[in-house]
């Protein structure tokens, strides 16, 4: 049973050059349990990544503390795997090469590292191009090999951070569903940040609202649609329905950031 | 021309050849045609003929693998001790702190006035001429490797944390490969250096090289000798640093990709 707990995390940066320091997140509390598919969406500079990366271990809160299985996060760790809006596929190492980093760190021995990777080569349907190095990839090829870098690694919970925020609208559609199909069929504990209305609710069981800065959370919505889903589940009632609620509560943050701005 | 238009590969070389054809007949102008007297500048002529006494009657092949030697040894020297020390200070901050502001000081020491010192403490010999490249390359291979090894992309620094790798994994698999065709490049771009402090090593005290065939040539007014000196200079050197190059190429091939 795998839960993450977060339990009044915030975090202030602090002044710089003469500037007042920064609450980028109010004291927020939230459990993600066993094979929960939790979205977190927020208009931009909510601190939705900030919280995501204290949850990595990539940053410090400066209150409160995260736990994984009554753990304390202390740093980043195996056992939560990361996927960044960026592209950040190792460009020495090959797709196999990368996919398989986190295994080599472990010491797998090189058959294990490549049936594990080239099994997840197949998952996120790179077959062929086990051999090319990242800058021969599609920005959607770099990610699903980043997503499948983070899942090669078996972590408790996968952190995906605006993983598919620099896609062209198709390409994002497919990678929902790519990214879907994978936690329907292994069921893994994700948390997903992002802010597209639409993929939150696609892809989400609970979408969490951020507000505007400094970020807290504001609403917390059940999607109660079926699974498995496919992409024509962005036209029913219930979808659209649930997407109308959420313009609403994402617009109002999004005009208090332009008054603010 | 437009600006930033591409040439073909056969007008590069062309227009590269072409180059060197105009040099030729400008020397050949100003030396053949008399505007120049011959004390100062040799002919292309009596260059090349020089070329062939110094080769075939002079053992100037012995003096050109002294100054290989004495350049490769001295930059390898300075290479083993400096790149280790540049990665250890773009890795860990305190490290940099702790050296980065005398490496900055010594980088500009110039290395020729120190062969004075050297010849006083190290003698005329081998020793000597190495000690004059490494210390005008080590410096520098430091704080370049250092500055490249501390602008590694943080965000695969931070990919490969959350894949489970420890401190010593950061360095072995993110920062070491991620500034490997750097550091390689900064080595090609030093040992350019290193031939001009080879030459000004071996122009003070020195009984072989090329640059002490450059100063015997000197007494005797000899500049055909001299230009030839200074032209297989540049050969050896563009030749190195083809190698060089096709070395980083085959070495990193993912940089080509």
């Amino acid at each position: 049973m795998t839960l993450l707990r977060i339990d009044q995390v915030s975090r202030t940066f602090p002044a710089r050059a003469g500037n007042a320091p920064t609450r980028a997140l109010e004291p927020t509390t939230l459990d993600v349990g066993d094979n929960d598919f939790v979205t977190i969406l927020g208009p931009s500079g909510c601190g939705k990544s900030t919280l995501l990366r204290i949850i990595a271990g990539l940053d410090r809160p400066t209150s409160g503390r995260v736990t994984l299985d009554g753990r304390e996060v202390t740093g980043p760790g195996a056992d939560r795997g990361m996927v960044f809006q960026s592209y950040t596929l190792f460009p020495w190492l090959t797709v196999r090469e990368n996919i398989a980093f986190g295994l080599r760190e472990r010491g797998a021995t090189q058959a294990e590292r490549h049936e594990i990777a080239d099994a997840f080569i197949r998952r996120v349907g790179l077959s062929g191009f086990e051999n090319h190095w990242p800058k021969q990839l599609s920005g959607g090829m770099q990610q699903r090999t980043a997503i499948a870098r983070a899942l090669a690694n078996d972590p408790k919970i996968l952190l995906l951070d605006e993983p598919f925020g620099a896609l062209d609208n198709q390409t994002r559609a497919l990678m929902q569903e790519m990214l879907l199909g994978i936690w329907e069929r292994d069921q893994k504990t994700v948390l997903f940040v992002t802010h597209d209305i639409e993929e939150a609710i696609f892809l989400g069981s609970r979408v969490i609202v951020m507000s505007a800065r400094p970020g807290r959370i504001k609403a917390e919505i059940a999607v109660d649609l079926p699974h498995p889903r496919s992409y024509k589940i962005k036209t029913t009632p219930e979808f659209v329905a649930l997407k109308e609620r959420l313009v609403e509560e994402i617009r109002t943050e999004a005009l208090k950031v332009a008054e603010q701005a | 021309m437009r600006p930033l238009e591409p040439t073909t590969s056969r007008q590069r070389a062309a227009y590269g050849l072409a180059f060197f054809v105009l040099f030729v007949a400008l020397w050949s102008w100003a030396t053949f045609g008399g505007h120049v007297s011959k004390t100062f500048l040799a002919n292309p002529l009596t260059m090349v003929q020089e070329g062939y006494e110094l080769l075939a009657r002079q053992g100037f092949l012995f003096d050109i693998g002294m100054t290989i030697w004495r350049v490769i040894g001295g930059f390898a020297l300075a290479a083993v001790i400096a790149v280790p020390i540049g990665v250890l200070m773009g890795a860990y901050k305190p490290v940099e702190a702790f050296l980065e502001p005398f490496v900055s000081f010594a980088r500009y020491l110039p290395a020729s006035a120190f062969i004075p010192l050297l010849i006083l403490w190290a003698g005329i010999g081998e020793l000597q001429k190495l000690l004059v490249i490494f210390i005008g390359a080590v410096f520098q291979i430091i704080l370049m490797v250092a500055v490249t090894v501390g602008a590694t992309r943080r965000d695969l620094v931070e990919a490969a944390y959350t894949l489970g790798a420890g401190d010593s994994g950061i360095i072995r698999r993110v920062l070491l490969p991620s500034a490997a065709p750097e550091i390689a490049e900064i080595l090609r771009l030093v040992l350019g250096w290193a031939w001009t402090y080879v030459i000004v090593a071996e122009l003070i005290g020195s009984s072989s090289g090329i640059g002490h065939m450059i100063t015997d040539s000197q007494a005797l007014l000899n500049t055909g000798q001299i230009i030839f000196g200074i032209i297989v200079i540049g050969l050896i050197g563009l030749i190195s640093d083809f190698l060089f190059k096709a070395f980083n190429a085959w070495l990193f091939p993912w940089k080509l990709a």
